[in-house]
């Protein structure tokens, strides 16, 4: 699809909503208001949003585990109070302040999230033979890290996605590093879109930090999952701009990342280059940018208020929740 | 009623989940030709659609049945082997079986994942296992265990109805078990115990398998001891009451079940009895289960497995 300017503010809007939320989550943790823990996604924005943006509600969707989904979530319009209250613990939580970082919005396509990395391909295999068995043209978007290539599901699920010819569309976040571990020493070749083609999955590698380079390289993979003609891959080469977990060390091994390291790496934010992209071709003003930042904000404090004050939930209802009636 | 064998009691009941509701499929490795006979001529009948052979491939059969099932399906996923399903342990075991507690009762499970299990066929150690213990104890998942074609059929269609994940366990020995069936539709609620034969002197709590391997011993010793022989059917949900009814009039229990001793359902059934029936007992309870090794195979499974001497001697033990 062509983007309009209205789409395109969309983005830019929602990745200045997804790194508020990132903020804010962070902040949350290190203010013990977070219970458990928290995976930034600081840098990967513009893949989760151009993924993301624009898909059916009815679409299925996988999201990445950094920021535990949040641009992905955001983009496919699901709440990010919902998200934070999960975090927090409370009643209003979209799992009902039982899963701690999980997310679930069944009616916008996201059936739920995982704990265990590289349980995406087999389950996502699920949504996709769902979504080809009820031949209204869903998508699902299945996404995993660098570090979830490296599990062995990924094999079955791309060779059966292949040869039932299901609508997914498997989206790689490859930012070269799975916690402490490098790529280079977790993985032989170079792209990890070699893995698809090794399947008759055609795949491309795109700049994960160009939104529009990610939304279209998305969107044509999507287009022709609705059209029946199968999975696609898309390999997205990002930055992980904060440690692995919040408050874990920012090692390469054991070796700290340098602050030159991170410098460098921010030169490439995608909400700032996506920023001046829009600033130039006049679609923003610097007007529109502060009312943006100052809405994401009064947003991300309201939600926060709204957390704080919402209920820890009723022990009672955990029984209510291992078997459905 | 009518005579059927406890395979075909089963191919009926996928059979008739198939044609009464679209959204049932089966899949897993070779069921249109159906390794054990229960998915055989299934294909003819509703196509390759619905009857879908996978590579071998255990983590995406299962995630694929799980995947679907969240997604408005009912689908049943065939593992061949019971023993197979550790392979696909983060699908079956966190996934299935944690989904719907996770994110809030938000999202159901309605998947079925059967199994043949259980020895008998000399299998060895990898093919010959009745993982119940691992199943029941973890929350979650519903675990049916049939003992007789009447049961299985049953339980088989309360399964696919169900909206939560049940593991079916259809024992290998049994499959060539004859039995009669009604004619007309039926459905046997979980969670309901059926005494499978009335006695006063001992109560034997008996699953599967070793239900008729109970019951042939207890019709050998029937002159010397009366024997009642409770099958739960399902392990969760598990119907403690039957069992505590059938102990106040015995006074003395036999637990016989399939599955390694140590850590097994025999441990976790003597213990409910003991927390909610030790009053009611005459003696000490006394179970019989596989040896805590491996399944030998060949000559060497009767080692390790449960043997009708091994009832006996339980009982005549309990009795003593």
């Amino acid at each position: 699809m062509k983007l309009k300017n209205d789409d395109l503010i969309f983005m830019y809007k929602t990745m200045v909503r997804t790194r508020k939320l990132d903020e804010i989550t962070i902040k949350g943790l290190q203010e013990g208001k977070v219970l458990a823990f928290y995976h930034s996604s600081q840098g990967s924005e513009a893949l989760a949003v151009g993924a993301a943006s624009f898909l059916r509600p009815d679409d299925y969707l996988w999201a990445h585990h950094r920021g535990h989904g949040i641009g992905y979530i955001l983009a496919k319009g699901g709440s990010g109070r919902d998200f934070l209250a999960e975090h927090y613990g409370k009643a209003t939580g979209s799992c009902l302040g039982v899963s701690g970082f999980h997310f679930a919005d069944p009616e916008n396509g996201a059936l739920g999230a995982a704990g265990t990395i590289g349980s995406v391909f087999p389950m996502s295999l699920g949504w996709g033979l769902a979504a080809k068995k009820h031949g209204r043209q869903q998508v699902t978007i299945a996404c995993f890290g660098d570090g979830g290539s490296n599990r062995g599901t990924l094999h079955e699920a791309f060779n059966l996605s292949s040869v039932w010819k299901l609508p997914i569309v498997w989206i790689c976040d490859n930012n070269g590093m799975a916690q402490y571990t490098p790529i280079t020493d977790a993985y032989a070749k170079d792209d990890i879109a070699d893995l698809a083609t090794g399947y008759d999955i055609p795949a491309v590698v795109v700049d994960g930090m160009d939104i529009i380079a990610v939304h279209e390289a998305v969107q044509a993979a999507v287009e022709k999952a609705r059209a029946g003609e199968g999975p696609s891959m898309i390999e997205a080469k990002t930055k992980r701009f904060r440690e692995h977990s919040i408050g874990s060390p920012d090692v390469v091994h054991n070796q700290p990342r340098t602050d030159e390291e991170i410098a460098e790496m921010k030169k490439l934010d995608p909400i700032i280059t996506f920023k001046a992209k829009l600033l130039e071709q006049g679609v923003l003003t610097k007007a529109d940018v502060e009312k943006i930042n100052n809405d994401a904000e009064a947003e991300m404090a309201e939600m926060d208020q709204f957390c704080v004050d919402s209920q820890i939930p009723d022990p009672s209802i955990l029984n209510t929740l291992v078997y459905a009636e | 009623m009518k005579q059927t064998i406890y395979l075909m009691a089963i191919r009926e009941a996928l059979d008739e989940e198939l044609q009464r509701d679209d959204k049932v499929f089966i899949l897993g490795e070779d069921v249109q030709q159906g390794t054990f006979g229960t998915t055989t001529g299934l294909v003819d009948k509703f196509g390759p659609e619905r009857i879908m052979d996978t590579p071998l491939a255990e983590t995406a059969v299962a995630g694929a049945a799980i995947g679907a099932a969240q997604a408005g399906f009912r689908p049943v996923a065939d593992m061949m082997f019971g023993d197979f399903m550790y392979i696909a342990g983060d699908e079956i075991m966190l996934k299935a079986a944690k989904w719907r507690f996770l994110h809030g009762g938000k999202v159901n499970v309605p998947v079925v994942i059967m199994a043949a299990v259980g020895g008998g066929m000399k299998l060895g150690a990898e093919h010959s296992m009745i993982p119940e213990a691992m199943i029941m104890h973890t929350p979650g998942l519903k675990l049916a265990v049939p003992s007789t074609p009447y049961d299985a059929k049953g339980l088989l269609k309360t399964a696919i109805r169900d909206d939560n994940p049940v593991v079916f366990f259809y024992h290998k020995g049994l499959l060539g078990l004859p039995g009669e069936i009604p004619e007309d539709e039926y459905l046997i609620p979980f969670g309901q115990a059926d005494v499978k034969r009335e006695g006063s002197d001992v109560t034997v709590v008996a699953t599967s398998a070793m239900v008729q391997q109970s019951l042939a011993v207890a019709e050998q010793i029937k002159d010397k001891v009366s024997v009642e022989i409770v099958d739960p059917r399902t392990l969760e949900p598990f119907d403690l009451d039957t069992i505590i009814e059938s102990v106040k009039k015995t006074g003395r229990v036999v637990i016989v079940d399939e599955d390694t001793k140590r850590c097994g359902i025999t441990a976790e059934i003597g213990m409910q009895i003991m927390e909610n029936g030790f009053d009611y007992l005459d003696a000490p309870i006394q179970r019989v289960a596989a040896a805590n090794m491996p399944i030998a195979a060949g000559f060497m499974e009767e080692h390790v497995l449960p043997q009708p001497k091994n009832i006996a001697g339980a009982i005549e033990a309990v009795m003593a």
